[in-house]
């Protein structure tokens, strides 16, 4: 059994957990932190709960600046019209999280720092250049969300920091974004795949794109020289394949129930291809405003 | 460490202890046994009450949590022993074979029809998705739904 503690002020949080470093863990939603308690994957003699700390909750679209603070819940990012708009992976990748009630009690700071291989957020926040604040006792500071993951479950934090924002650029025109993933099932499944992709154009040209993949790799991982592909020209179904390839070339799956090694690294190529089309329609125009890319980007003039 | 709890829409004060599930709570200290105990990890949805409108799983809920909001469990649906117009049309669809899904499937399906009154059968199935029937009898369940909506949107 663990004691609670229950912070009311984030100097409070951090100072709790600086001073019982290695004895006590941060819950917020608790949809990961409950289920590591019950299967002895965790042991802790304190939970802090962090859910009394409201300012830590909040989407605040400024201008081309959106701030996410951490106690966001999952479904709050997928119920976001805003977002559908002008971040449209981060919703895509929301709503294929969990169910209706995980998503609900998740929150975003959560599904960062469980860093979870194949966790849905990471690769749809990395395609907008996320940042992440983190609050320790020593002060504050911030890091590329990449820097972030140092493992399977593992993340570069301190004893005693917390990660409390996740600060993203999400461009005004001409931009685009889009959040993939291949599952067995199509709800209550971890990804066997997720590829998230974005890009801005100028006139008939791509002037700035990123590719990122998650559950390929022991951490999410960017992809620059997939993204490099298609920068400097129109989106064709040319510089997509190659994207691709560079894409599967760049990860390392493993082989487990959701695939073998081979099949993801076939269906990354695949999904980007689709990511980057998605993104590209959405950058152009071409896409209707705040509609939402079928789960494995699968259109239906696309041959099957 | 004491808990305050307004379940149903009444008040309840309990000694309890710190890291309890909401779940723990409702069944084996208020004994409110329509919430069902399922795989515990959040899979099944069992579980699933409503806390300030919104469903969740209440075994990965700490009760603690949920002070000062509203939950509602399945007995908070039926008013002075009728049942409501969704738990009616589980009935007279045939919607339950075991029952053991039933309780949490009543209240995902009674989040969803208070946010969006004329659901497609699409948006039943994604609301419904977090909810597992072992009996695997999802269309009847599905129709129960659509049938509830028409019949409360008649009465509207």
């Amino acid at each position: 059994m663990a004691e609670l503690f229950v912070p009311q002020t984030l100097d409070e949080a951090v100072g709790f957990l600086e001073s019982h470093a290695g004895s006590a863990t941060p819950i917020a939603g608790g949809t990961d932190v409950m289920i590591d308690l019950r299967t002895g994957g965790v042991r802790t003699e304190w939970l802090v709960d962090l859910s009394s700390l409201g300012s830590l909750a909040g989407i605040d679209l400024d201008g081309e600046q959106l701030r996410l603070g951490a106690l966001t819940k999952i479904r709050a990012l997928e119920v976001d019209s805003r977002l559908a708009r002008r971040a449209t992976a981060l919703v895509e990748a929301a709503r294929v999280l969990g169910s209706v009630q995980i998503r609900t009690m998740a929150t975003l700071g959560g599904n960062l720092c469980h860093a979870t291989p194949s966790a849905e957020m990471p690769p749809a926040l990395l395609v907008h250049d996320a940042v992440v604040e983190i609050a320790g006792a020593a002060g504050e500071r911030s890091l590329p969300l990449a820097d972030l993951f140092a493992g399977p479950g593992r993340t570069t934090l301190e004893p005693g920091e917390l990660l409390t924002a996740v600060r993203l650029r999400i461009p005004a025109s001409a931009a685009g974004s889009c959040y993939l993933r291949q599952t067995v099932r199509w709800s209550m499944d971890l990804a066997g795949v997720g590829v998230a992709a974005s890009m801005e154009v100028d006139g008939a040209a791509i002037v700035q794109a990123r590719v990122a993949l998650g559950a390929v790799a022991p951490v999410p991982l960017i992809v620059p020289e997939a993204a490099e592909a298609v920068v400097g020209s129109e989106l064709s179904p040319a510089t997509a394949l190659e994207a691709g390839a560079r894409a599967a070339a760049a990860c390392s799956p493993i082989s487990d129930v959701r695939g073998s090694a081979d099949y993801r690294r076939a269906v990354v190529s695949i999904l980007v291809q689709r990511a980057l089309r998605i993104a590209w329609l959405r950058a152009t125009g071409d896409w209707p405003e705040g509609l939402l890319a079928p789960i494995n980007g699968l259109l239906a003039e696309e041959p099957a | 460490m004491r808990v305050e709890l307004s379940v149903n829409g009444d008040l309840y004060r309990r000694e309890s202890e710190p890291d309890l599930t909401l779940l723990a709570l409702l069944r084996d200290v208020l004994e409110l046994t329509g919430t069902k105990w399922g795989c515990l990890t959040g899979d099944c949805g069992a579980c699933t009450v409503l806390v300030d409108g919104e469903p969740i799983v209440s075994c990965l809920q700490l009760a603690r949590q949920v002070e000062g909001r509203e939950v509602t469990t399945v007995e908070g649906l039926a008013g002075n022993g009728a049942l409501d117009s969704l738990q009616a049309a589980f009935v007279s669809n045939g919607a339950a074979q075991c029952g053991f899904c039933t309780p949490g499937m009543i209240v995902s399906a009674e989040a969803l029809l208070r946010a969006r009154p004329s659901p497609s059968e699409a948006e039943i199935r994604e609301a419904l998705s977090g909810n597992l029937c072992r009996c695997t009898g999802y269309n009847k369940i599905i129709d129960a739904v659509l049938e509830a909506a028409g019949s409360r949107g008649a009465a509207a």
